[in-house]
């Protein structure tokens, strides 16, 4: 590209954003005579150069580090290691805790995204009506998600301890027996909950895209007879799916890399029980999410190929189920064409 | 739904619903607030009356020692001051090079922006986790394990994030901004510091306040990055406490140190609520 198109292009800075849709017209109309020559290409690529040199040294980089360990048995110490060729890969197929840690891990996905983003959805709709105090209940349902990972994990843990948690105290009350929460079967419940317990992120993320719908929509809506459960699958909820589409994919793939919550939920922990406190041999099965595995690799068992071996493969996964979620979303997102006021369905 | 004036129906109907509505807020608000409330009845416990299995919803006594405890059973203050020489060049190195990033997708133009934009928001989408262990495999081979310049890396390599906040912002300013300048001779360097950066005071406040409660809230970085001298308060508080004398965990002592680990981000918080939201309702994701 020469100087010139490049001067011609910069001049395009003037055209408000906009008009950038006329950008074949706006180009020929100011192609005439040329202005002043503003910079040259490496200005931009100076400023972008953070990221480009970061991504490149602490991203791809340690991603290929990674693909090419996982062909090798490095285990993180000793210089003798030898290529192995696709044994690491061999090995996942064969190994029982990689198909229940990637199963476990599916049903956490499909089970908290789902109901983190139908809760958030709920949560900011009901916060969204002009009431008394709502402000308080706004934030109260917001700052869980603000509260870092490792305080609410413990936090959970006090609540529902066997021996001295509010959960059981309040059900002695009547009756009941005490109950392990935090142990096989119910440890990966607990796990959801504590997932769901920071919907409130969700919440106002939403809650910032429906106070953007134009209140006359939903008037007009009303007049015609609509009822709140037609206006809200109507109106509201096509209006704010590219909103959600955006907390689906980005909660998809937090969900599928979650770790620290296993291992600080783990009944060892803090118990005196021995073991180190992330010590994945001591996470409840229910708990055994894919991450864990793959920590217990690396921390545990000196298994450094093995461990990026199982990197990588998650990495297809999340790869394969994010454009997955990308294609479908003309199925099922509406974007607004903001043109002259007309919506289109892309 | 939405809209005080769109409910049609009686006076009586109203006020039932409104009474149905505060009812359902209430206790949804009791159930977000319960793991907070009962952590701080249980930090104000005895280390006997905690691990007694015969439970009352208040403390017998109350013991405000716990909090005394969480300061000086473990080396708090060398926790924190650790946490702060993490986070603080941390989230102002990201928070420089994230801006001039942003600026440079928002006001420069050059062969490949769009596509580098689009490779960029891709990017943001690598599970970190992903990346993390191996950097960590790389950086022992190098020596900057159990060093504080993994961090300082992470800050001057940007933040996708960061930076398509910054883009927005920035795209949004007039171009007359630059045109001034440009025919005085101004540089870009120049124009991007003197000019732009004023006035993207609240985006630069959000940047900082984001990263840096990132690595406050950070557990599995520094926990596998770093000894347990070099380390942070989140794998502190993971660590939890033990009785220096029974080598017990002192469960009390904990749910008070939660409350010191917890309580600067909730005050930062309220004090910046506004850079919060901002931050995850401008871009749709969560910082």
């Amino acid at each position: 590209m020469s100087d010139d198109a490049v001067s011609d292009n910069g001049a395009l800075e003037a055209v408000p954003p906009r008009a950038l849709a006329a950008r074949g017209a706006a180009w020929t109309l100011q192609r005439g005579p040329r202005r002043w020559r503003r910079y040259s290409p490496w200005m931009f690529y100076a400023f972008v150069s953070p990221w480009l040199l970061g991504f490149l040294a602490l991203t791809a980089i340690p991603m290929f580090y990674a693909l090419g360990m996982s062909f090798t048995n490095f285990d993180g110490l000793s210089g003798h290691w030898h290529w192995v060729g696709f044994a690491n890969y061999n090995k996942a197929w064969h190994d029982q805790h990689f198909w229940s840690g990637l199963r476990t891990t599916a049903v956490y996905g499909v089970v908290t995204v789902p109901l983190s983003l139908a809760g958030g959805l709920g949560l900011a709709v009901l916060v969204n009506r002009r009431l008394r105090a709502v402000g308080v209940f706004r934030t109260i349902f917001y700052l869980p998600s603000v509260i870092p990972v490792v305080a609410t994990t413990l936090m959970f843990k006090l609540l529902f301890d066997r021996n001295t948690g509010l959960l059981n105290t309040v059900l002695s009350w009547f009756g009941v027996g005490a109950v392990g929460w935090l142990s096989d079967p119910w440890a990966f419940k607990i796990m959801v909950l504590l997932a769901l317990w920071g919907l409130g992120g969700g919440m106002v993320i939403f809650l910032a895209g429906l106070q953007g719908i134009p209140a006359e929509l939903l008037e007009a809506a009303t007049v015609d007879g609509a009822g709140a459960w037609q206006r809200f699958r109507r109106i509201t909820l096509p209006i704010l799916s590219p909103v959600v589409f955006f907390q689906f994919v980005f909660a998809t793939i937090a969900s599928l890399q979650t770790v620290v919550q296993p291992l600080l939920l783990s009944p060892a922990v803090n118990s005196g029980a021995g073991g180190g406190f992330t010590d994945p041999t001591h996470v409840q099965a229910g708990d055994y999410l894919y991450m864990v595995h793959v920590y217990a690799q690396f921390f545990d068992y000196q298994q450094y190929g093995y461990g990026a071996a199982l990197l990588w493969i998650l990495f297809v996964v999340i790869l394969v189920i994010t454009a997955a979620i990308l294609r479908s979303s003309s199925f099922w997102v509406y974007y607004e064409v903001e043109q002259d006021g007309k919506a289109g369905r892309r | 739904m939405s809209g005080g004036g769109m409910t049609f129906g009686t006076r009586a109907d109203q006020r039932r619903s409104r009474f149905l509505t505060y009812t359902g807020l209430i206790l949804l608000a009791a159930l977000f607030v319960a793991p907070v409330a009962w952590n701080f009845l249980y930090s104000l416990k005895s280390a006997a009356e905690s691990a007694s299995i015969n439970v009352h919803l208040l403390p017998q006594h109350a013991q405000w020692g716990t909090y005394k405890q969480a300061l000086t059973l473990i080396d708090f203050w060398q926790y924190l001051w650790n946490t702060l020489l993490i986070a603080v060049p941390y989230a102002t190195l990201i928070t420089i090079t994230s801006a001039l990033v942003g600026f440079g997708f928002a006001r420069l133009r050059a062969r490949g922006r769009s596509g580098l934009f689009v490779l960029m928001l891709a990017t943001s989408m690598v599970p970190q986790i992903l990346t993390v262990i191996p950097t960590y495999v790389l950086f022992t081979r190098i020596h900057l394990v159990n060093t504080r310049w993994p961090w300082v890396l992470w800050g001057l390599a940007a933040s996708p994030f960061l930076a398509f906040l910054f883009r927005q912002f920035f795209a949004s300013l007039p171009a007359e901004l630059e045109d001034a300048a440009i025919l005085d001779g101004c540089g870009w360097l120049r124009i991007f510091a003197r000019i732009f950066l004023p006035l993207s005071k609240p985006v630069l406040a959000t940047s900082f306040i984001l990263s840096f409660t990132w690595v406050w809230g950070d557990f599995f970085t520094p926990e596998i990055f770093l000894n347990n001298d070099k380390t942070t308060l989140a794998v502190a508080m993971g660590n939890g406490y033990t009785d220096p004398v029974t080598d017990t965990p002192l469960s009390n002592v904990l749910a008070a140190g939660t409350m010191f680990y917890v309580l600067p981000v909730l005050i930062v918080f309220f004090l910046a609520q506004r850079s919060f939201v901002r931050g995850v309702a401008t871009t749709g994701l969560k910082g």
